[in-house]
């Protein structure tokens, strides 16, 4: 009697100890890290300032020639923002630009208040700035997305990286 | 009103009545106490390196002929290899002011950095070239601006450089409590205007309305960001009223530039130099600068080709002629611009193993005696300048120009001193 007993237990304690064995991985949830602004602490240099204009807006790298030209303009004059202003109003003319529609701009303001913060100051915009910037571009008919673009790449946390 | 009373509060008005006045907008209690000798200086870098054996002693002919007295002929052996220049002005520069035939730079590597370093700091270097680093001591754009009361706009300073390296960098300095804010504003115009128009030729139009709305949303955008007080901006500001007019008339210059109504206005063979001196000839046109410093450096050639750099000498020459008569034909400057030239340094006395197609030798630069003997002439109205006279001894040096010219224009006495390790050119001025 005794026997029948342990049998069935030695069964049951064999398959116990070959069920497979529960494994868990722990890791941490992607996120996207944004550079805020008071991390800007470094001048872009004239070149830096240039390919980076034209990567911002044509999401491709400026070619060394016209680089260059761009780069002796800006060497050339003192007052550098009056020579960096010319080139963003240049280059947002040109055509191919990655700047969306103004149609586009309307149909979803917050999404394009967020694209424009991220391609142009590398960030998120934070609450205030994301409704301020939405807020004027509402109640303004005639701002177009040219506009914002060249007013965002002719302010002052664009000189800086 | 008893006697005491009335001379104490009497003299109470009497010193109100002299003080208020000087309290001035800028906050500063007294405006630049010295009296200005003139409204406008204008300071020609004859540079490249010019050997006063070609200039002063003319031991090759008079080759600036619009500048000095006398009518000596070209040596022979190089005469072919002159360029056709107009005939010299009657009313020579040099009578018009007084000539330091052995002025000295004294100190420092005879080079063109250092030199013009030298020339604009009234400070000597003696630092190794560092092209991209300002100059450790403030520039005459700094001490002009920073010191004038009330303070002038940029649009009143302006540094013409003949070329890009290291000039654009001595605009301003790093020095604690001057820098880009007090800087002049500097053009490079051949760089700057050859080839812009194809690349900043189509810009995006913004209308006034527009305008006055991208300015809200960039204001908004700048009030969220903290400028890092720790970095040096690599720019001078000039005022926004001030950056449209630049802007504009840089367009112009570009689109005139591009379409050729600027080439070869002073005539043919016209080289670096002269498009240097002519488009600071068209600033002064449009904005009559209080301040404006030019350079050249065509006669630096001498490396290579001896004949060609006394052929530059005369074009530069000519040039300085043309900016003359650009500035006294200029309402607001004509009778009232002090005209300081000076070479920023001189050429060794012996000649490198180079020769060119005229059998002469050419010279390098190399800190022998004769590099550091130039020449320098200060010519402008008798009120302020002697004219007709001559030193032919040894006398002056590269770091009297900064002070002499803050002393021209008023403010010598607001530089704190020991700043300026010069004197005032004071046997030159009335």
């Amino acid at each position: 009697m005794k026997n029948l007993l342990i049998i069935p237990l030695i069964c049951l304690l064999a398959l116990s100890a070959c069920k497979d064995e529960k494994r868990y991985i722990y890791e941490v949830e992607e996120q996207e890290i944004y550079q805020s602004a008071n991390e800007k602490q470094n001048l872009k240099t004239t070149t830096q300032f240039i390919s980076i204009a034209y990567n911002d807006l044509f999401g491709s790298n400026i070619t060394t020639q016209q680089l260059q030209q761009f780069d002796v303009a800006l060497q050339s004059f003192g007052d550098k923002n009056i020579i960096q202003e010319m080139i963003v109003k240049n280059l947002i003319n040109r055509g191919g630009t990655q700047i969306p529609s103004d149609n586009a701009m309307r149909g979803d303001l917050p999404a394009f208040v967020e694209q424009t913060y991220l391609r142009i100051y590398n960030r998120k915009p934070n609450e205030f700035e994301a409704w301020k910037l939405k807020d004027m571009i509402e109640k303004n008919a005639d701002i177009t997305a040219k506009l914002v673009y060249y007013s965002l790449m002719t302010s002052e946390e664009y000189k800086y990286y | 009103m008893k006697r005491k009373s009335f001379i104490r509060n009497a003299a109470l008005a009497a010193a109100g009545s002299m003080v208020v006045p000087y309290i001035l907008p800028s906050g500063r209690l007294f405006a630049a106490t010295g009296a200005r000798k003139v409204n406008h200086v204008v300071f020609c870098l004859f540079a490249g390196g010019v050997r006063n054996i070609e200039s002063m002693q003319k031991a090759d002919g008079n080759l600036m002929p619009n500048t000095l007295l006398g009518n000596e002929s070209i040596s022979s052996d190089i005469i072919g290899g002159m360029t056709s220049l107009p005939a010299p002005v009657s009313n020579r520069l040099q009578s018009q002011g007084t000539l330091f035939k052995k002025f000295q730079y004294a100190s420092g590597p005879t080079g063109h950095y250092n030199g013009h370093i030298t020339a604009i700091t009234g400070n000597y270097s003696d630092e190794a070239i560092k092209l991209k680093e300002p100059p450790k001591y403030p520039t005459i754009f700094e001490y002009y601006r920073k010191h004038n009361s009330p303070s002038t706009s940029a649009l009143n300073a302006w540094w013409v450089s003949d070329s890009l390296g290291p000039y654009p960098y001595l605009n301003y300095s790093a020095y604690d409590g001057y820098g880009p804010l007090y800087g002049a504003n500097a053009i490079q115009p051949l760089s700057l205007l050859a080839n812009s128009n194809t690349i900043l030729n189509n810009p995006l139009t913004v209308s006034n309305t527009e305008k006055a709305k991208c300015d809200l949303l960039r204001e908004f955008a700048n009030g969220q960001f903290k400028t890092p007080a720790a970095i040096m901006s690599n720019s001078i500001k000039n005022s926004a009223d001030d950056a449209e007019n630049l802007d504009a008339y840089l367009r112009q210059l570009m689109f005139e530039t591009a379409n050729g109504t600027h080439t070869n206005q002073w005539g043919a063979g016209m080289n670096g130099d002269s498009y240097n001196l002519y488009f600071a000839s068209e600033i002064i046109k449009k904005y009559q600068p209080e301040l404006m410093v030019v350079n050249m450096q065509g006669v630096d050639v001498a490396h290579f080709e001896f004949t060609k750099y006394v052929d530059n000498m005369r074009k530069a020459d000519y040039a300085l002629a043309r900016l003359w008569q650009t500035i006294q034909s200029t309402p607001g400057m004509a009778n009232d611009t002090v005209l300081i030239v000076a070479p920023e340094h001189g050429r060794n006395l012996q000649p490198n193993s180079v020769i060119d197609t005229y059998g002469r030798y050419a010279l390098d630069h190399t800190n022998d005696e004769m590099t550091r003997e130039i020449f320098c002439l200060i010519a402008g109205p008798p009120s302020a300048v002697k004219q007709n006279q001559v030193f032919s001894e040894a006398r002056g040096e590269s770091v009297d120009i900064v002070p002499t010219i803050a002393h021209l224009l008023g403010f010598k006495t607001e530089v704190p001193t020991g700043m300026m390790q010069g004197r005032v050119l004071n046997e030159a001025l009335v």
